[in-house]
């Protein structure tokens, strides 16, 4: 049973790749500088920290993780775009 | 003055200029509460009376935090449907919500090491620490009269002892050494048979120095007093443990974490049995230690926050103290006359307390628009009076007027810290222009020796 479920789990090394594509993607869109640069760095320290995982077991659970945050990523983007403030913050400024 | 007063509001009334944007407004009935905008897209914010290009960058995470896109996912359904009160028994809503009310309890009693069962939730830190500090002292009120606390705790912890003196308990305000630290001896020696309460905050606000908790803890076990903790700005930050520390009652904070603002947490020990007098009665919610409505999208939402806090501690700490680094170096490698207030080596790193010396505080703040950050703490932040806190470090009066609290969080970027530094060392460097105390200072005179005349 475990072992089933863990080799029904365990992502490729696409799977991964695709996975913190998607997640740079989604950060991307965020409207808040601060909130769009940490959820970049966090998802590439996040995938940079497990990137030696070994078991598989590990390996899918982070994974999983990584899609709940994804999808956490993709509703908090939408919301934070309907209340975007009209003035940027000063960090977003060309001087 | 006053006639002219008049004359305005009497040409107002009669001018029909103003008739058609009070109509405008009158549309839309949340209008009233918008005074006026403020956010022109084109030329950046306006607000008292102050033109910035764009929202300032955040160093003032003492002051409060702004809420993790994760925190506000969780919270967002019981805003929505699942609006049940948690107290309601007899259907669903109720049941769903009293079961993310438990699970919320749960996630914060994990973060500080304590059981669910002694964990209430409150209005947020000021309200735990009153119901600690006046609750404790009135429900042991016949043999206990007697009260330790520090001169550098946070206004809502003197202010309920200060209530106390009035009626007539006795207070003991400790001193602190010049780096913030409290005197374990004095604090040894303060303890009295009737006292009946030590109060110590575990991270300062405004200087952010760690007290020796263990220590503090293990003496107040010795003498067998309870002890409390305004722990608000230690949560999440450094690791806390109730049986390490020896706490019977601690005060927690939603939104330094975060999490939502109008929501905290009270830890009141089970063994030995730490009892209050509570200071809302009403529908027995709490345990009847806080009655009122527990609000379920808020206490979610600081679950969440102690949940994310315990997860990335760790990641966060390792990030802060580097930006901390970047932050003094930065300034210390351009400006001379820079002083850390508060120990540098038993201090939480995301606050950094500086005073700049020969330069006025309130003018460096002014100049400092781009940059949000404060003075000393927010309650307090509005008066010129210098900091108590940086007076009873035993600061000088001009230094404690120099000062300035950077603080960093979980979304403070490296260009952030690298636009403060920048931005700070140029409005130093052209106030100290204009000093007169920085011209004689680097002629060799002492400042302190000046005889300032009287007016």
């Amino acid at each position: 049973m475990a072992s089933s479920a863990a080799a029904a789990a365990a992502p490729s090394k696409l799977e991964v790749l695709a996975l913190l594509r998607s997640l740079l993607r989604t950060a991307g869109g965020f409207h808040d500088y601060n909130v769009r640069e940490y959820t970049k760095r966090r998802a590439l320290d996040g995938f940079r920290h497990n990137k030696d995982l070994a078991d598989p077991s590990a390996v899918a659970a982070a994974f999983s993780d990584g899609k709940s945050q994804l999808e956490v990523a993709k509703r908090q983007a939408i919301v934070y775009s309907l209340y975007a403030p009209e003035v940027k913050n000063v960090m977003e400024l060309k001087r | 003055m006053m006639a002219s007063k008049l004359l305005a509001s009497a040409l107002r009334r009669a001018s029909p200029a103003t008739a058609p944007p009070l109509l405008r407004r009158r549309l839309l009935s949340t209008a009233a509460a918008v005074a006026e905008p403020y956010e022109d897209s084109s030329s950046g914010v306006v607000m008292k009376g102050v033109r910035i290009a764009g929202r300032p960058l955040y160093l003032d995470m003492q002051a409060t935090s702004p809420v993790d896109p994760r925190v506000l996912d969780s919270m967002l359904p019981f805003y929505l449907h699942r609006y049940g009160n948690p107290h309601s028994r007899t259907h669903l809503y109720g049941w769903e919500s009293d079961q993310a009310v438990e699970s919320a309890r749960s996630q914060v009693a994990a973060l500080v090491g304590a059981s669910p069962k002694e964990i209430v939730f409150t209005s947020g830190a000021t309200e735990s620490n009153n119901i600690s500090v006046k609750g404790v002292m009135h429900f042991y009120r016949d043999k206990k009269r007697h009260v330790i606390t520090t001169q550098t705790e946070h206004k809502c912890v003197l202010d309920s002892c200060r209530h106390l003196q009035q009626e007539g308990f006795d207070i003991t305000y400790l001193p602190v050494s010049p780096d913030g630290i409290v005197d374990l001896e004095r604090l040894r020696s303060a303890i009295r048979p009737d006292t009946g309460l030590v109060s110590v905050m575990a991270v300062n606000n405004e200087i952010g120095v760690i007290q020796p908790m263990e220590e503090i803890g293990r003496i107040c076990k010795e003498f067998n007093v309870p002890f409390h903790t305004d722990a608000a700005q230690a949560l999440g930050k450094i690791p806390i443990d109730v049986e390490k520390w020896n706490v019977s009652l601690m005060s927690l904070s939603g939104h330094k974490i975060y999490g939502p603002k109008g929501i905290g947490a009270l830890y009141m020990r089970r063994r030995p049995r730490i009892r209050v007098e509570p200071q809302m009665n009403g529908g027995g919610q709490e345990r009847g230690i806080r009655s009122g409505t527990v609000p379920t999208p808020l206490v979610v939402g600081m679950g969440a926050a102690c949940e994310l806090a315990m997860k990335e501690m760790e990641y966060d700490h390792r990030r802060i103290s580097a930006l901390q680094e970047r932050l003094l170096n930065g300034i210390r490698g351009k400006i001379d006359g820079v002083v850390v207030n508060g120990s540098m080596e038993r201090r939480y790193t995301g606050n950094l307390n500086l005073s700049f010396a020969y330069v006025e505080g309130e003018s460096l703040l002014m100049g400092l628009k781009e940059v949000a950050v404060s003075s000393g703490s927010a309650c307090t932040s509005a008066s010129l009076e210098p900091s108590y806190v940086l007076r009873a470090l035993g600061v000088d009066e001009d230094m404690a007027h120099t000062s300035i609290r950077y603080g960093i969080g979980r979304f403070t970027t490296e260009e952030e810290i690298d636009r403060a530094v920048e931005l700070t060392v140029q409005q130093v460097e052209k106030l100290r222009e204009m000093s007169p105390l920085y011209e004689m200072a680097r002629a060799g005179v002492d400042i302190k020796s000046i005889q300032w005349a009287q007016h």
